[in-house]
């Protein structure tokens, strides 16, 4: 057996003696050098742009601009950006560009011999700029009259809305013996990847435009640049060498298709030289898009026993001046604000809402941690409301085998989460009293300050998609290719795959699941990924997806290759396209569908510490319980939960983007403040279950985004269990921790 | 992020260093550890177009017991100190203080004549050597000269170092027995001080020194006044900001920077007096 077991993977030794190729460690001598060019400029049109002086800089090759692109306007579910803000354009966008509406909106590629003469030329670029108001925030989009978009025919910034309505929902607040209320208000994450952005362009021997660049779906990045220099799919081909961390921020496209213009029109002036870009980490942060802020006004209705009878919840995320993939994102979000709990009367409205801040799009749990932010938070004020035990409500309402959730569809089989709440209450020890704190000190440095530390502890739970939801499209494709030795043994099993290993151990996880579909050693099987010339569409790696998606293709390629080696092909190629249980739109008015295929379940407990007289929380111990349906590689799902944890430690505590009138006033990592080594969890338990999932390969469910979702919500009611005040917002900083303390008094 | 162009030379003596200094007029720094200076550069907020090397002077690098008091050759390394068996003896504070300086890799590198010579208000140890009353010697063109602790921090970045003086020698007295603590609170572990701060109390006597409470490192007087005059330690710790004048800045007010000193000088000061 193959699967199930913790092998080392194979890019391990290369990523830690650092051999491993990254996307700007391929850079080939005698590249050119390129800098994209950002607006600066939140919200403002273009009056004049000169690119003359640049052009004519000495050591500047091109300088490209909106009017070197065939149809000027990118966008992964919804085209509304300019792929260039600028004044010239070939009319076949309907985007109107030449308007400004994120800082980072592009004005310029200039391609250099050097950097130096790249930075020359960017200095020399003329630019106009007619200030428009700037959109700050959701309050001021949904209060002011600028229009972001009024290109789409809309007389509001809000673009995108969900709708549930669920029973009777009046019946539901007749039943309620207690109702809780509240406004929360979440913060937003940079993903803060180890590798900034960083590409490289050119033509190849076939004649294809190609981008080496890290992403997470080169056939998604393929199609984008397809689009916009409207060429044949074919014709243009994506790469992604070694990828230094995603978690949904290389989801969208950065470099993606500049670099593919520059080497497609200089290709045609005779210039082949590759052209290559990297972005320092200030440009990384201001220049790809970050987990939504946004707001959710919630109540909640139970009887005295504890049963649920109502949830409202208005909802809006703020997506800044592009859509990205906040109208998905969304949908997550609305999924989830009931929370994972039967709810019979129900109404929910979630809005999209265009601003000029910082753009929301992809990031691990994708929106699922917003909704459980809202509606944990929510369910451990119901439960100290009724005198009831934060589990025990939640073993009371908890979604089964058999409930309906909230878009009125049946919980696909093997709803585990009341075994996961089990196990997470049984390893943490909830049913014992707290235990005495460790010698506590906030920081290393300062001294135990016994009389100001406070202790508490926080549980929560949640169920997050694995795969794409509400009808879009789903597939994953793969490819095996099984080579005989002298004894008609199979000696050798070629796997072709598209699907990204972001750092997460995707390839590692395929390779064994391919030796274990076909039957070998995993020492036989080779693997080719992450090419559009070699591998098909496997869908991006996200929603949790790629493990249970990957394994369903790989499987289907297996045996289809083994019908073809019994039919004596030599070798024998087997090349499958799975497709999941298809996933259903919500109705507008009610939000009825089938939402999503597969799920996986989580719960967790934190012990955390306060000192309340500086506000500094610390969490010293954290049990995470996972339905993984079946561990392909054990090591690397502890991995993905004890990192997981540590990125919503992050989240929850210290990372605090701060965007004032549409700039990002914090795009390093000295003052965008990432947890260190000193700061994460002292102890992180990972409980891992393996109840299978009936459609999963091996049983596997998908489970990297889930250990992150209730993180905050747990931290947050921790804090309440240790001094009675409960934070609707956060992340939690000393100095918030302070004020609400105080505040409370 | 990276540094505008400079020209570099060694210095092989604390003489050498001056002529050279000297020699290069007003657009050369000294480069010690480089762990305050070269992140400057790469921010482009410093610009140096010489750098006079400093650091392979070895006769600089030293910690000796010198009767009252224990001498610190300027280019002696944070880790040094932090593991020095005479400051561990005579000046534990200030042994504890470098232990908090950033991470292992900064404090290997890092020295205490270029820590106080930035004169960085939100560094650990120009406050405590402000607490504990060191002087400074500093080596110019005419010959030595000795700078008092309290009379070497003039602005943000600034000290009444000549631009032509190199600092040579730090002198902390011994402090006989005397109660101290270092409270240092950052938001993230290893990272620059919120609010720091530096105590010791001895009888009736007490120094308290405050980490990144102005544009320089601040001595907190009127605590030690208030102790001096009978006060309780918690009332003392109220007059803890009371010659501070703390920014604002993207991780914390001034309100919460205040509160921080309060808070941690009474920490501070029950630590040193248990």
């Amino acid at each position: 057996m193959t699967v199930g077991r913790s092998e080392l993977r194979r890019d391990a030794p290369d990523k830690v003696t650092g051999a491993a190729r990254y996307p700007a460690d391929g850079f080939p001598a005698g590249a050119l050098v390129a800098r994209l060019v950002f607006s600066d400029q939140p919200h403002a049109r273009v009056v004049a742009l000169d690119i003359e002086r640049a052009r004519t800089s000495p050591g500047v090759v091109a300088v490209f601009t909106s009017a070197d692109v065939p149809v000027n306007e990118y966008g992964l579910t919804l085209f509304d950006q300019p792929v260039f803000v600028g004044l010239e354009h070939t009319g076949r966008s309907p985007i109107p560009c030449d308007v400004s509406r994120w800082e980072a909106d592009n004005i310029a590629f200039v391609v250099a011999e050097s950097i130096e003469a790249a930075d020359r030329a960017v200095a020399l670029i003329d630019v106009e700029w007619e200030p428009l108001p700037v959109v700050a925030d959701i309050d001021a989009a949904l209060a002011g009259s600028t229009l972001i978009h009024p290109e789409n025919g809309r007389d509001s910034n809000v673009y995108h809305s969900y709708k549930v309505c669920k029973g009777d929902i009046e019946a539901g607040w007749a039943a309620a013996d207690v109702v809780i209320e509240g406004t929360y208000e979440f913060p937003y994450q940079e993903h803060a990847y180890l590798q900034p952005e960083a590409a490289v362009s050119y033509v190849d021997d076939a004649g294809r435009v190609t981008v080496e660049v890290a992403g997470q779906w080169t056939h998604e990045d393929q199609e984008q640049i397809a689009h916009a220099l409207d060429l044949p799919r074919d014709d243009v081909r994506v790469i992604y060498p070694a990828i230094g961390g995603a978690f949904g921020g290389r989801e969208d496209t950065t470099l993606q298709i500049v670099m593919a213009l520059a080497s497609w029109r200089l290709a045609a002036r005779g210039e082949r030289r590759p052209v290559t870009c990297r972005w320092s980490r200030e440009e990384s942060i201001v220049g790809h898009h970050k987990r939504h802020r946004g707001r959710v006004v919630a109540r909640l209705g139970a009887t005295h026993d504890g049963t649920i009878t109502a949830v409202e919840a208005d909802g809006w995320l703020d997506a800044g001046g592009y859509n990205y993939t906040t109208n998905k994102v969304l949908g997550n979000l609305h999924l989830g604000v009931a929370g994972c709990y039967e709810v019979p009367n129900a109404r929910i409205d979630s809005h999209a809402v265009y601003t000029n801040a910082a753009i929301g799009g992809a990031f691990r749990g994708f929106g699922g941690p917003q909704a459980a932010f809202v509606a944990e938070s929510q369910m451990t004020k119901l439960a100290l409301a009724l005198g009831l035990d934060p589990v025990e409500l939640r073993r009371r309402n908890v979604l089964r085998d058999g409930s309906i959730g909230i878009t009125q569809a049946v919980m696909p089989d093997g709803c585990t989460l009341p075994e996961v709440i089990e196990a997470c209450v049984e390893r943490a020890g909830l049913d014992e009293p707290l235990g005495d704190a460790p010698a506590f000190s906030p920081v290393a440095s300062l001294a135990p300050a016994e009389e100001a530390v406070r202790r508490g502890r926080g549980f929560a739970c949640a169920f997050k998609n694995v795969g794409f939801s509400f009808g879009f499209p789903e597939r994953c494709e793969a490819e095996i290719h099984l080579h005989g030795d002298d004894d008609d043994e199979i000696a050798r099993v070629e796997l072709f795959h598209g699907g990204a290993d972001v750092g997460q151990g995707a390839h590692q996880v395929f390779v064994q699941m391919a030796a274990e579909a076909v039957g070998v050693p995993v020492e036989r099987v080779h693997g080719q990924f992450s090419d559009t010339a070699t591998s098909g569409d496997s869908g991006s790696a996200s929603a949790s997806r790629l493990t249970w998606m990957a394994g369903n293709s790989i499987l289907g390629a297996a045996e289809e290759a083994e019908k073809r080696w019994r039919d004596g092909d030599r070798p024998a190629v087997g090349r499958f396209r799975y497709t999941p249980p298809p996933t259903e739109e919500m109705d507008p008015e009610t939000g009825a569908c089938v939402p999503n295929f597969s799920y996986g379940y989580v719960a967790q407990a934190v012990e955390i510490s306060v000192d309340v007289e500086t506000g500094h929380v610390v969490v010293d111990r954290v049990t995470s319980a996972h339905d993984v349906g079946r561990a392909i590689n054990p090591a690397l799902v502890i991995g993905q939960i004890e990192g997981a944890v540590v990125q919503a430690h992050g989240y929850a505590l210290s990372e605090d983007l701060q965007v004032r009138d549409g700039r990002i006033l914090n795009p390093r990592l000295s003052t965008y403040l990432i947890p260190g080594i000193g700061d994460i969890p002292r102890r992180i338990e990972a409980v891992v279950l393996e109840l299978a999932d009936p459609l999963g390969p091996w049983g596997a469910r998908g489970m990297a985004e889930m250990p992150f979702i209730t993180y905050a919500p747990a931290v947050v009611a921790a804090v309440h269990d240790a001094t009675g005040v409960w934070f609707d917002e956060f992340p939690l900083t000393p100095s918030r921790v302070l004020a609400g303390l105080r505040a409370a008094r | 992020m990276i540094p505008a162009a400079f020209d570099y030379v060694r210095a092989g003596s604390a003489e050498e260093a001056v002529e050279l200094i000297g020699q290069h007029g007003e657009e050369a720094k000294f480069l010690a550890g480089g762990h305050s200076l070269l992140p400057l550069m790469r921010l482009r907020l410093a610009q140096p177009s010489v750098l006079v090397d400093i650091g392979r002077i070895s006769d600089l690098s030293y910690i000796r017991d010198a009767g009252d008091h224990v001498a610190i050759g300027a280019l002696t390394r944070h880790s040094e100190i932090e593991h020095s068996d005479v400051l561990a003896q005579h000046v534990p504070l200030l042994a504890h203080a470098a232990s908090q300086v950033g991470d292992p890799q900064v404090r290997h590198r890092g020295t205490i004549g270029g820590s106080l010579a930035h004169a960085d208000p939100a560094s650990d140890l120009p406050a405590t050597t402000l607490a504990l009353g060191a002087t400074y010697v500093a080596q110019g063109p005419g010959g030595t000269r000795e700078i008092a602790a309290a009379d070497f921090f003039e602005s943000f970045l600034m000290s009444t170092l000549a631009a032509d003086e190199l600092l040579t020698e730090i002198r902390v007295p011994k402090m006989d027995g005397a109660g101290w603590s270092f409270q240092k609170f950052n938001r993230r572990a290893q990272d620059w001080a919120i609010v720091g701060v530096a105590a010791w109390r001895r009888n009736g006597a007490a120094g308290v020194g405050l980490v990144n409470m102005a544009s320089t490192p601040v001595l907190a007087t009127s605590v030690a006044s208030a102790l001096a005059g009978g006060a309780s330690i918690a009332d003392a710790a109220e007059q803890a900001a009371a010659e501070a004048d703390p920014t604002a800045d993207l991780n914390a007010s001034v309100e919460y920077r205040i509160h921080l000193a309060k808070v941690l000088t009474r920490r501070a000061l029950e630590a040193a007096s248990a």
